[in-house]
């Protein structure tokens, strides 16, 4: 236990102008902020932006779905196949991405590596449609 | 409810004894009532407080919560548990990473989980991390709050070097979504040690300048020693948590008491301050953030090898457990009940600056209408927060709004006249 005594600190006397020798310092550095929109944006080798899927690789299998914390993936019905005799439902996901956190864990959770998270980060967007991912829908079809 | 009388929840000694305080608005009628809240994002859990002036100085303020209530404990109850990770880390953008610490580790405990050693370290590395963020982010407000702009600006700016290091070890600056039952999701990243000494030096240096300015510098001395000022003995009654009740002198700190992640091994020192003030807190918050970088360094030397997380069932066995965590903020408790299934049938959570509210208002009584901005961020409730109170003069059937600007301003100015 570690006492920091406020008195001793009353003892060195108020000043104003403390800070004057560090305004100085940074009144003559180059500007610490960056023109964003004008130049590129970096964001960190693990940022988690937007959601990505490899349509070849996805089985359909509907992990995804089950652990979504933000109901953005729905498995659709895409048709059926034949294994042997029998006939089997086919689905694939679509993901309403404006709705996504981003936190990944349908990637983390993903067996067959079919998903992805992008550094893609400007989804700023006047059509919310065109945040809806159906990409597995296509190929399937 | 009686009428009449010393109702007031806190019952100041001399303050409200003295004068007849009652629930009734209208019943305030000698005095001035400032309602402040509760329809803005005010504070972290919007808050109303009533303010009762006589002049400028408050005799007592009353707080009312529950006005923006979510539903996450209900919603808790629908959602799986993985599902809940994210959705806890979303009551708080600044300590969310406090929120998933303690209820992972509360399923932990139901599951009787053994957390790998290396998961343990990590969380302790990003807990600090935030702990760091969240205390620079709330010496700048109190910079702000005081009128001192560039403190605020400067702080913020370094800060930005803190919340850099939390992107690139979890992917996020914000909403870390880093812990998962069992451990953490993802280990370090390669190379991560040499960036994090880099920072930490720079930050420790920064801080250490910073805490000087505040003991010294008029701007701040004026608006903040001396104000909001409680002792030992009335935070010991009202139970405050975290920096505010380590402010008076208490050296409470549940890292030590009951440590969790790799505390008992990276064993933190408490710092504590005698004063109580607004001032006390400034220099107290500099201390742990030095505190939290040589934590910090000390896991990263002595990080061990090894897997960062095991695999956790889908089910938790039935039972209960409760967990506590040491939030930026002070103690951040978790209570989960499981059926025995993939959802949870109860989780009660009780945030930090739900033990401070009373404090808070305690802390105001006798200081001026100047020093609400101030002595509110003292207790650090969350960021963006006033900007719009009304005020009310009931005697003068008169009511005016005033945005927090407003107020901002006008607490610069009243110091501006009176001492400076």
């Amino acid at each position: 236990m570690v006492e920091n005594d406020a008195s001793e600190d009353s003892k060195k006397g108020m000043k104003v102008g403390g800070a004057l020798g560090e305004m100085f310092r940074t009144a003559f550095q180059r500007p610490i902020t960056k023109k964003y929109p004008f130049g590129a944006a970096q964001v960190a080798e693990r940022f988690r932006g937007k959601l990505d899927i490899d349509p070849v690789k996805c089985t359909g299998c509907g992990v995804c779905e089950a652990v979504c914390p933000a109901s953005v993936i729905q498995m659709v019905h895409t048709g059926t196949r034949k294994v042997g005799t029998r006939e089997i439902e086919t689905k694939r996901p679509t993901f309403d991405l404006y709705t996504c956190i981003s936190c990944g864990q349908c990637v983390d959770d993903c067996r067959f590596e079919a998903l992805r998270l992008t550094h893609e980060f400007e989804l700023a967007t006047v059509d919310k449609k065109s945040l809806v991912m159906d990409k597995a829908l296509k190929v399937v079809n | 409810m009686s009428d009449k009388g010393n109702n007031s929840p806190i019952s100041g000694e001399e303050g409200s004894a003295k004068r007849e305080v009652s629930a009734g608005l209208m019943q305030y009628s000698p005095e001035n009532l400032m309602p402040f809240g509760p329809v803005h994002p005010a504070l972290h859990e919007p808050e109303y407080f009533k303010l009762i002036l006589e002049g400028e100085v408050i005799v007592d303020a009353i707080p009312r919560i529950g006005f923006v209530h979510r539903g996450i404990e209900r919603a808790a109850q629908d959602r799986t548990w993985i599902k809940n990770i994210y959705l806890f880390e979303r009551i708080c953008g600044i300590c969310s990473f406090a929120h998933s610490l303690s209820y992972v580790q509360a399923i932990e405990g139901i599951l009787q989980f053994e957390v790998p050693k290396r998961a343990r370290y990590i969380r302790v590395i990003v807990a600090e991390l935030e702990r760091i963020h969240s205390h620079m982010l709330w010496l700048g407000l109190v910079g702000y709050w005081t009128g001192f702009d560039t403190l605020f600006m400067w702080i913020w700016k370094d800060r930005e070097h803190v919340l850099d290091l939390i992107e690139a070890i979890t992917g996020n600056r914000v909403h870390k979504s880093y812990n998962t039952i069992s451990g953490v999701r993802k280990d370090l990243p390669e190379n991560i040690s040499e960036p994090i000494k880099r920072e930490m030096a720079y930050i420790q240096d920064r801080i250490r300048y910073y805490r000087d300015l505040v003991s010294r510098e008029e701007t701040l001395v004026v608006r903040t020693r001396g104000i909001g000022k409680i002792d030992a003995e009335t935070a010991r009654k009202l139970c405050p948590v975290g920096p505010l009740l380590r402010s008076t002198g208490i050296a409470r700190d549940v890292r030590t008491e009951d440590p969790y992640a790799a505390y008992d091994e990276i064993v933190p020192e408490v710092k504590t301050s005698s004063q109580g003030d607004v001032a006390s807190l400034l220099t107290l918050r500099a201390d742990e953030v030095l505190e939290s970088c040589r934590l910090i360094l000390l896991a990263l030397e002595k990080m061990p090898s090894g897997p960062t997380k095991l695999t956790a069932p889908r089910s938790v066995p039935k039972g209960e457990n409760a967990f506590h965590v040491e939030a930026p903020r002070g103690e951040l408790f978790y209570y989960i009940r499981s059926p025995g299934g993939i959802t949870p049938e109860r989780v009660k959570i009780r945030t930090p600056t739900m033990a401070n509210v009373l404090t808070a208002t305690s802390m105001l009584k006798g200081y001026t209408l100047a020093d609400v901005p101030v002595v509110l961020t003292g207790m650090d409730p969350c960021f963006g927060c006033m900007d719009r109170i009304s005020v009310f003069e009931v005697d003068k059937e008169k009511q005016w709004s005033v945005r927090g600007e407003d107020l901002r301003q006008y607490g610069i100015s009243h110091y501006k006249t009176k001492k400076l």
